[in-house]
C-alpha cells in the first residue's frame, strides 16, 4: 500500500494534464450554467458609470492586449463594446500594442452590425501608437496632433462623431483593457493629471494589484479576469464567452483544489504508515 | 433776496437732476454694466509648472450665493469666458500644493486656469510661442441675484518654472540618503560587514558544482527586462559571477536573450568573467543568443531548450511576467536545481513553488555585494539598511502621531504632516 | 584604451543619470523635451541592438544546421518562419487589414501567431496544476497558511465555491468573498507593500550605485 500511495504522490503530471483537459472540455461543449450568485463591486462601479453617462457622449476605448491574454480580455472587452453601444454611447477605439490589431479587427466585424453601429457616425478606429507617454500628454489638448487620420488613413475630423471632440475635456471616461501595465499610465498621465475618469479591465492575476487605486477613487471600476467578464455580461443581460468560460472555470478550479486535497491526504496516510 | 437766489438755483439744480434721471431700463444696463474694484483679485503664475497654469484669487466674500464669471484674453479686448464659479467654491485648499507654498487658511477663492485648453493652443505650439511666458488679462463678473459687476482688469504672466518646490520633502529625502551613502561607502573598511546568509546565492556553488560532475550544461535566464530594470543590472552582475565559477570549473553555460541590449551586455559580461578564471580560450561566442523580443516565443525557445539539454542547473534572474512559471515548470521536470530571483512581487509565488532556492525583490539587489564582498558594495548594502530603519521610525512615529491627530480632531495638524508625507 | 573602455561610459552615466535625476525636481519644458529626447535615442540604440540581436540568432542557428546537430531542422524553420512573416508584411505593406477585408499578414497573423501565443499561455493552467499537487504539500505550519489561504482564495474565486461555502458554512454569518477580500486587503496587501518598499528602497540605492560608478555590472568588469 505504502507504494502504491507514493506512486500516487509522484504521478506522472501528463495523468493530470488530461484530467484537467476534460474538466476544461466538457463544460464548454456541454454547458452546465452554473448560477453565479454575486457581483464584485468594481465590476458593479464600472458597469454603473457607464451606464450613467448620457446617450451620445464619447468614450476612449484603450485596447492593450496581444492573444496571449485574449482569452481573459477579449471577452471584457466585447462586453464593454455591447454595453456601450446599447447606450448609443460614441467610441474611439485604440490601441498601444502592436499584438493587438488582429484581435480589435474581430471585435468590429461583429459587434456593430449587431446594434446598427456604423463605422464613424459611432465608432472609429485609431491606428497603433508606439509612442505611449506622448501620445496621453498630447491627447490633453488636442487629439489630432498625434491622430490625425484613423486606422485607414483617413483624415480623423472628418467623421461625424469627431466633429466636437478636440481633447480629453471632451470624452467623459476612458476604459482600458490590457495584460500589461498601460493601466497604470492611463491612471497616472491621464486619471491623475487631467482628471479623466478611467475604467479597466485586468487579468485575474493582476487584479489584486489594483487594490489601492481602486480605494483611493484613481480606478473608477475594474473587471478582473474572465469571472469579471461573466459578471459584466449577466448585468447587461448578455451572454458571451465570459458566461460561457465560466462553468470551464470553475470546474478547473474544483479539480485544483481536490488534487491538493488528495494529495495531502495521501501524504497524512503515508505519515502514519 | 440772496437766499431765494440761493434756493432757486439749488432747487434747479435737483429739478434738472430729477429729468436727468435715467429711464428703468437704462438703470438696469447701467447696473448690469457697474463697476466694481476687487483689490484682492489677483493673476499670479503657478509655481512649480512648466508654464501653461495660471491662478486667479480673490477674497471669500460673506455673500453666499455670489456667483463669478472668470473672462481672461491675451489683448485685452477678445475676452473668452474661461470658468464660473460660486463664492467659496474654489479655493486655496483645493489646489494641491503644500503648506509651505502658500497659507491654505487663507480664506480666498483661487481658480486654477489651463491656458492651453482656454485658448485651444496645442502644447507644442503653446511651448514654441511662449518660450519667456505668456501673459494674459482677467476679470471677473459678479453675479448677485440680479445685479451684475464687472472687476477691474488684472494682468498676469504664466511662467514655466524651474524648480518644483512642492516636492521639496522628497528632494531632502533624496540628499540625506545620499549622503549617508557617501558616508557609508567612503568609509567602506576592509575588515569583512556582516551579511545575512542567502541561501539562493550559496547554492550557486552547489549547482555549477552539480553541473560539472554529471556534465550538463547550466542555463541562464535574465529575464525579459531591458537594460533600464534594475533587477536585470543585478542579474547580469550575478551572471558575470556565475560565469567565472563555470569557466574555472570548466562546466558549460548557455544564455539565452529577450532583449538585444541586454544580449550585447551580457556577451561582455561573459567574456570578461572568462578572463578573469584565466580559461579566455574555453570562451564561445555562443555562450549567449538572442531568441526574441515576444514573451512567449521566448518562453517556448527556451522550454524548448531545457528540454533538450536536460540542464543541471537553471537560473532564473531578472524580470519575469507570466513566463515564469512556464520556464520554472519545464526546469523543474527536467530534474535541474532551480535558483530564481525577481522583484516582481506577481511572480514569486510561482518561484518559490516551483523552484529551490528563490531571491526575493531586494536579496537581488544584494546579490552584487554578497558575490563579490566588494567592501563598497558591502557598504552600499548598509545604506539600503538605513533607508529601511528611517522609514520604519518615520511610519510608525507619524501613524501614531497621526491617529492621535484625528482622534482629537486637529484637522490641521493632520493635514500638514499628510503634506510632508505626500509625493507630489 | 582605458579611458574608452572605463571613464567615458561611466562619465556617461554619471552625466546623464544626473541630469535625468535633476529633471524629476525641475517642472520646465526643457526638462520634458531632454526626457522625450532620450525616449527617442534609446529607440535608436534599441533598433542597433536590435539589428546585432538577429545577426547572432542567425549565426547560431546558421551554425546547427552547418553541423547537422541534433534537432537542426527546428533551426531551418527560425529561417523559413522569418521568410514567411517577412514577404507578407512586405506584400500587406505592414497592414493587418486593407478596407475590410484580412491581408496577407493579417492571415499570418490571425492564423500562426494568435493561436500559438494563446497556446502558450494556456500551457501555464496545466503547469499550475502540476504545480499546485507538488507544491501544497502541508509539511509545516507556514505551509499550512499557505494552503488554507490558496483555498479560501481559489473558492471566492469561483460561483460554485461561494455555493459550496454557503452550503457548508453559512451558520457563520460570514460570506466567502468576505473572507477572501479581507486576504486580499490585509494580510496580502501588507505582505506586498513590505516587499515595495524593500524594493524601493533597494532600487534607489542601487541606481546611486549606478550613477556614481560603484555598481558596474552593466560594463562587463575592468
Amino acid at each position: 500500500m505504502k507504494e502504491t500511495l507514493n506512486k500516487m504522490l509522484k504521478i506522472d503530471r501528463r495523468w493530470l494534464f488530461l484530467l484537467l483537459t476534460f474538466a476544461i472540455i466538457i463544460p464548454i461543449l456541454k454547458p452546465i450554467g452554473i448560477p453565479s450568485k454575486s457581483t464584485s463591486d468594481a465590476v458593479k462601479d464600472i458597469y454603473d458609470f457607464i451606464d450613467k453617462l448620457p446617450p451620445g457622449s464619447t468614450i476612449i476605448l484603450s485596447l492593450d492586449y496581444d492573444p496571449s491574454t485574449a482569452p481573459e480580455l477579449h471577452p471584457q472587452a466585447a462586453v464593454v463594446l455591447k454595453h456601450a453601444f446599447k447606450k448609443n454611447l460614441k467610441v474611439i477605439i485604440m490601441t498601444f500594442l502592436a499584438g493587438s490589431g488582429g484581435l480589435i479587427d474581430e471585435l468590429v466585424r461583429t459587434i456593430p452590425t449587431k446594434y446598427s453601429k456604423e463605422y464613424g457616425r459611432d465608432y472609429v478606429l485609431l491606428p497603433y501608437m508606439p509612442n505611449i507617454l506622448a501620445a496621453l500628454t498630447q491627447m490633453s489638448s488636442n487629439i489630432y496632433a498625434f491622430y490625425e487620420k484613423d486606422i485607414d488613413g483617413k483624415p480623423l475630423r472628418e467623421y461625424e462623431m469627431m466633429k466636437n471632440i478636440q481633447s480629453y475635456k471632451d470624452i467623459a471616461c476612458v476604459v482600458d483593457i490590457t495584460g500589461t501595465a498601460i493601466l497604470d499610465y492611463w491612471v497616472a498621465y491621464v486619471g491623475d493629471k487631467y482628471k479623466v475618469p478611467i475604467l479597466g479591465g485586468v487579468t485575474a492575476i493582476s487584479q489584486v494589484g489594483y487594490g489601492p487605486y481602486l480605494q483611493k477613487k484613481q480606478l473608477k471600476g475594474l473587471i478582473g479576469g474572465m469571472k469579471g467578464a461573466a459578471e459584466y455580461e449577466r448585468l447587461i443581460s448578455e451572454v458571451g464567452k465570459g458566461t460561457s468560460g465560466i462553468d470551464a472555470l470553475n470546474i478547473a478550479h474544483i479539480l485544483v483544489i481536490v488534487f491538493i486535497i488528495f494529495s495531502n491526504i495521501v501524504l497524512l496516510i503515508l505519515k502514519f504508515l | 433776496m440772496m437766499k431765494i437766489i440761493k434756493f432757486s438755483l439749488i432747487s434747479l439744480f435737483f429739478i434738472s437732476n430729477l429729468f436727468a434721471m435715467p429711464s428703468k431700463s437704462k438703470k438696469q444696463a447701467e447696473q448690469k454694466n457697474q463697476n466694481i474694484e476687487l483689490s484682492s483679485l489677483q493673476l499670479i503664475d503657478y509655481p512649480s509648472d512648466r508654464g501653461d497654469m495660471i491662478i486667479l484669487k480673490w477674497d471669500i466674500e460673506k455673500e453666499n450665493d455670489l456667483t463669478y464669471e472668470i473672462y481672461v484674453s491675451t489683448n485685452k479686448e477678445n475676452w473668452i469666458k474661461a470658468k464660473e464659479v460660486k463664492n467659496g467654491e474654489w479655493t486655496l485648499e483645493k489646489i494641491d500644493l503644500p503648506f509651505w507654498m502658500w497659507n491654505k487658511k487663507e480664506s480666498k477663492n483661487a481658480v486654477l486656469l489651463e491656458v492651453t485648453k482656454i485658448f485651444s493652443i496645442s502644447e507644442e505650439d503653446f511651448f514654441d510661442k511662449y518660450k519667456d511666458g505668456f501673459k494674459l488679462y482677467a476679470k471677473l463678473n459678479i453675479l448677485n441675484k440680479n445685479k451684475r459687476f464687472e472687476t477691474q482688469i488684472v494682468e498676469g504672466m504664466a511662467k514655466g518654472n524651474w524648480f518644483r518646490t512642492d516636492r521639496l520633502n522628497s528632494l531632502i529625502t533624496v540628499i540625506i540618503v545620499s549622503l549617508v551613502f557617501f558616508i557609508v561607502v567612503s568609509h567602506a573598511k576592509k575588515k569583512e560587514l556582516f551579511i545575512r546568509r542567502i541561501a539562493g546565492l550559496d547554492a550557486i556553488d552547489e549547482a555549477v558544482g552539480r553541473a560539472t560532475e554529471m556534465g550538463k550544461p547550466v542555463i541562464y535566464v535574465p529575464g525579459i527586462g531591458s537594460m533600464s530594470n534594475i533587477s536585470t543590472i543585478a542579474s547580469v552582475f550575478i551572471l558575470g559571477e556565475v560565469g567565472k565559477k563555470i569557466a574555472q570549473y570548466d562546466a558549460t553555460i548557455k544564455v539565452p536573450h529577450y532583449d538585444p541590449i541586454v544580449f550585447t551586455v551580457a556577451k561582455e559580461t561573459i567574456k570578461q568573467a572568462y578572463i578573469e578564471a584565466e580559461r579566455p580560450d574555453s570562451y564561445r561566442d555562443d555562450i549567449n543568443m538572442f531568441i526574441t523580443q515576444d514573451q512567449f516565443a521566448y518562453a517556448a525557445a527556451v522550454d524548448g531548450m531545457i528540454t533538450r539539454e536536460k540542464p543541471a542547473a537553471c537560473f532564473y534572474m531578472g524580470y519575469f511576467m507570466a513566463e515564469s512559471l512556464l520556464l520554472a515548470e519545464v526546469g523543474a521536470s527536467a530534474g535541474a536545481i532551480q535558483i530564481a530571483g525577481t522583484d516582481i512581487d506577481s511572480q514569486l509565488p510561482f518561484f518559490v513553488t516551483a523552484c529551490d532556492y528563490t531571491l526575493i525583490g531586494e536579496e537581488l539587489y544584494a546579490a552584487g555585494a554578497y558575490l563579490s564582498k566588494e567592501p563598497m558594495l558591502v557598504s552600499a548594502l548598509k545604506v539600503q539598511d538605513f533607508g529601511k530603519l528611517l522609514f520604519i521610525i518615520f511610519a510608525s512615529i507619524l501613524s501614531i502621531i497621526l491617529i492621535i491627530a484625528a482622534k482629537t480632531g486637529s484637522t490641521n495638524f493632520t493635514n500638514t504632516i499628510l503634506d510632508i508625507l505626500k509625493v507630489r | 584604451m582605458k579611458i574608452i573602455k572605463k571613464y567615458i561610459p561611466l562619465a556617461i552615466v554619471f552625466i546623464f543619470g544626473m541630469i535625468t535625476l535633476a529633471s524629476y525636481y525641475v517642472p520646465h519644458r526643457t526638462s520634458e523635451e531632454y526626457l522625450e529626447w532620450i525616449n527617442r535615442w534609446e529607440n535608436i540604440v534599441s533598433a542597433f541592438a536590435l539589428f546585432l540581436g538577429m545577426i547572432s540568432l542567425f549565426y547560431v542557428h546558421y551554425k546547427k544546421i552547418e553541423r547537422k546537430v541534433d534537432g537542426w531542422g527546428y533551426s531551418l524553420f527560425v529561417y523559413i518562419g522569418f521568410l514567411i512573416i517577412m514577404v507578407a508584411a512586405m506584400i500587406s505593406h505592414g497592414d493587418i487589414s486593407k478596407g475590410g477585408k484580412v491581408t496577407c499578414l493579417g492571415w499570418t497573423f490571425n492564423n500562426i501567431y494568435n493561436p500559438l501565443s494563446a497556446t502558450m499561455f494556456s500551457v501555464l493552467a496545466f503547469f499550475i496544476i502540476s504545480t499546485a499537487y507538488r507544491a501544497f504539500r502541508i509539511k509545516s505550519t507556514s505551509a499550512f497558511m499557505l494552503f488554507l489561504a490558496g483555498l479560501i482564495l481559489m473558492l471566492g474565486n469561483i460561483p460554485l465555491g461561494e455555493i459550496i461555502w454557503d452550503k457548508l458554512f453559512s451558520w457563520t454569518h460570514i460570506t466567502i468573498a468576505e473572507i477572501k477580500n479581507w486576504i486580499i486587503n490585509v494580510p496580502s496587501t501588507a505582505g506586498k507593500r513590505g516587499i515595495m518598499i524593500g524594493i524601493a528602497i533597494g532600487a534607489a540605492v542601487t541606481s546611486l550605485k549606478i550613477i556614481f560608478g560603484i555598481e558596474r555590472g552593466y560594463m562587463g568588469k575592468d
